[in-house]
């Protein structure tokens, strides 16, 4: 009798702890259904960096996104940084573009961690990779209004852990990443629209937390499921 | 050239074919004023250019592209020297027009994953920053000395195939030879090839000329072609590179010297040359625990020996009357088949505070040649950004050249240029930089240790 009530304890133990396990991870993937949703996306985006001070610089660019796993941005304006290209494609593989040079480099994933033209976000921010595919969840806490998630990286990463929290309609709200010595480093906040069937991040916001300084992404325009050829994911369309 | 106008219609009929609805003229461009003054009483000027730089680009829905890069400029000052001069207003108030790109490229050009480029391009080759040996496909542009490793824009047709996004294959082919053109202003004689030229004892060069034989005119002598396999392996960029080429740079194959006069002075008369080279070339780009490196090299094998003669006309003083002698000397530079290599190893690497430092080990510089005419430059660059790149300031900026260690006392160039650079919007940049230079010995940077120089530079990008 003993032994049947020690080990109904040790089922009811492995089964809450494996059920708030699958609930982080299928919130997880919730979360990826709702954001990668449409087969492929062109927006068109403001870049709005900000310091310390107050002071802003204003950027434009167009994203072009397929497949939950490919990604190009392109710089429009300003002059100075028109044509520059960050392309990201399956397993990890991305490029960069400086006209200036006229060449496009492989980016290694030892320099992953660095800044994408003096934005807040470094190459790994920008890879199109899903939460699920990036990260381990484990579920912090729910309450009505939200559920936050502790993720860990599942490869090598500048960051250690990061902090979502998801909102009831399975939707990010916010993501806090520490840097590897566990300490808060970046902030990104969300700001979630529906258009027709589909949501999207109308803006995204990312705060350096050690040099107080921000960029702010706005979509001016987005269109989605328009049959993005595989072709727009290359080095040869970012160059041209 | 019937080939070459069924050759013109044939690639304008097939850009017509491709080419469908436009997306529009887009013009951009950069306006830069460039000043330079020395560092010596009177502070003469030495250097004034204002440019405006064009960049003009229309994009077809058929996949094809339409891009020109036009210089307008006033460069120096007014030369006038006679009261005419000021009825000319071309020399009161000169201004060039350069066409540095002008070319139409399409995407997917018979197969898929093909395209071609055709027209006046510069084709970017090497991954060293900015001293490239493995570029030898477009004329080098020495006007501004400062500005080193500059080129112009090369007439070709360029195919690059893409096998993926790592791999691709490119083939140019140049049908036209065109030289590199030469220093102006105050940099004029750093290239001046009498400086090189070692007189006889008791002779005194007197006068100097010279004459230039450019390639036959002739598609065959004229053509320089390349291709280049770029690939990415192991974390690291990469490309193996071969070039038909010609040297962009005059040789000498004759010098002439005619003694005129028993005081020793003496006509000189030397004959240049664009001698023809394979080129093959191998560079690397990558990164190893957070440094990126870089290295480039290229192997120069000469299509025959190189060689110039000398010949002295001079008198037998001993007898009387003197009697008409003549002398000649062939001096071998490089043999047949041996190559000389020159190279590039760099390093950059940027630290958590915001420190960037690049390093380049250069051995050959763009005007050197040959075994033993090679020499090392160590550049180093560190700076530093502040306020959000706002400003920039690289205290330490220069070069370390050697042309001899075994004497390196009196054979050494040390190229000091610190600058700061300041953004006051995100597209000006206003550059104030130091130029001190000092060395001994034959180098032609030595021949700048007079030309310290103070420079300000503002360009705006548009």
């Amino acid at each position: 009798m003993k032994a049947k009530h020690i080990l109904l304890i040790l089922v009811a133990f492995v089964f809450s702890f494996n059920t708030k396990a699958q609930t982080a991870q299928q919130i997880l993937d919730k979360v990826d259904q709702l954001t990668s949703a449409p087969q492929d996306a062109k927006q068109t985006i403001r870049m709005t960096l900000t310091d310390r001070n107050g002071h802003e610089q204003v950027r434009t660019a167009i994203i072009w996104q397929k497949d939950k796993n490919k990604r190009l941005i392109k710089f429009t304006s300003p002059a100075a940084y028109k044509g520059i290209g960050f392309l990201s494609l399956p397993n990890d593989v991305m490029y960069v573009y400086m006209p200036a040079y006229g060449k496009e480099r492989r980016i290694a994933s030892s320099v992953k961690n660095q800044k994408f033209a003096g934005t807040d976000l470094t190459y790994e921010d920008l890879q199109a990779k899903s939460y699920k595919n990036k990260y381990n969840a484990k579920l912090l806490s729910k309450d009505a209004d939200k559920f936050v998630l502790e993720l860990t990286p599942k490869e090598r990463s500048q960051y250690s852990k990061a902090i979502l929290t998801v909102n009831k309609d399975y939707l990010p709200v916010q993501v806090e990443f520490y840097n590897r010595g566990n300490k808060k480093a970046k902030v990104l906040t969300f700001n979630f629209v529906k258009s027709g069937n589909y949501w999207y991040a109308k803006t995204m916001t990312a705060k350096d937390l050690k040099t107080k300084h921000s960029t702010k992404m706005e979509v001016l325009s987005t269109k989605f499921d328009t049959g993005l050829s595989d072709d727009i994911f290359s080095v040869r369309f970012m160059k041209q | 050239m019937k080939r070459l106008t069924i050759l013109f219609f044939a690639i304008f009929g097939m850009i017509a074919l491709y080419a469908q609805d436009s997306t529009g003229l887009s013009i951009g461009g950069q306006l830069l004023s460039n000043e330079r003054v020395l560092l010596k009483k009177g502070n003469p000027w030495a250097w004034n250019e204002n440019r405006l730089d064009l960049k003009l680009q229309e994009n077809f829905s058929g996949n094809a592209k339409f891009y020109a890069q036009v210089w307008i400029r006033n460069i120096g000052l007014p030369q006038v020297g006679q009261i005419n001069d000021l009825f000319n207003k071309g020399i009161v108030d000169p201004i060039n027009l350069e066409i540095r790109q002008a070319y139409v490229q399409i995407n997917d050009f018979l197969v898929k994953n093909l395209d071609f480029t055709a027209g006046r391009q510069i084709i970017t080759w090497g991954t060293a920053d900015k001293i490239n040996p493995t570029d030898n496909l477009n004329p080098l542009d020495l006007e501004d000395v400062l500005d080193f490793g500059r080129r112009r824009g090369a007439d070709a047709l360029r195919f690059d195939y893409y096998l993926n996004n790592d791999w691709y294959i490119e083939a140019v082919a140049e049908p036209f030879f065109r030289p590199a053109n030469m220093p102006v202003g105050i940099y004029a004689n750093l290239f001046d090839p009498a400086q090189f030229i070692t007189m006889p004892q008791g002779l005194t060069m007197s006068s100097f000329s010279s004459t230039i034989t450019l390639p036959d005119n002739k598609l065959s002598s004229q053509f320089i072609g390349g291709i280049k396999l770029k690939g990415f392996v192991a974390g690291f960029d990469f490309s193996l590179s071969y070039v038909y080429g010609r040297d962009y740079l005059p040789l000498f194959k004759n010098i002439d010297m005619q003694v005129l006069d028993a005081q020793g002075n003496t006509a000189v008369n030397v004959d240049f040359y664009y001698p023809r080279h394979h080129i093959l070339g191998f560079d690397f780009a990558g990164n190893i625990a957070g440094i990126g490196v870089w290295g480039e090299a290229a192997a120069f094998f000469p299509k025959g020996a190189i060689k110039f003669t000398s010949i002295l006309h001079t008198y037998d003083m001993t007898q009387f009357p003197p009697q008409p002698v003549t002398y000649t000397v062939d001096s071998t530079l490089q043999k047949k088949g041996l190559p000389y290599v020159k190279y590039v190893l760099g390093a950059d690497y940027t630290f958590p505070d915001g420190i960037y430092a690049n390093f380049q080990f250069v051995h050959g510089f763009l005007h050197e040649r040959f075994n033993g005419g090679l020499n090392d430059y160590y550049l180093l660059r560190i700076e530093k950004s502040l306020f959000y790149d706002k400003l920039k300031i690289a205290p330490i900026s220069g070069s370390f050249i050697v042309t001899d260690y075994k004497e390196l006392k009196d054979n050494y160039t040390l190229l000091y240029m610190p600058q700061v650079i300041y953004k006051p919007n995100l597209n000006t940049e206003i550059t104030l930089s130091l130029g001190l230079f000092g060395g001994k010995g034959k180098d032609i940077f030595t021949s700048l240790k007079d030309l310290d120089l103070l420079a300000l530079s503002v360009k705006y990008d548009f």
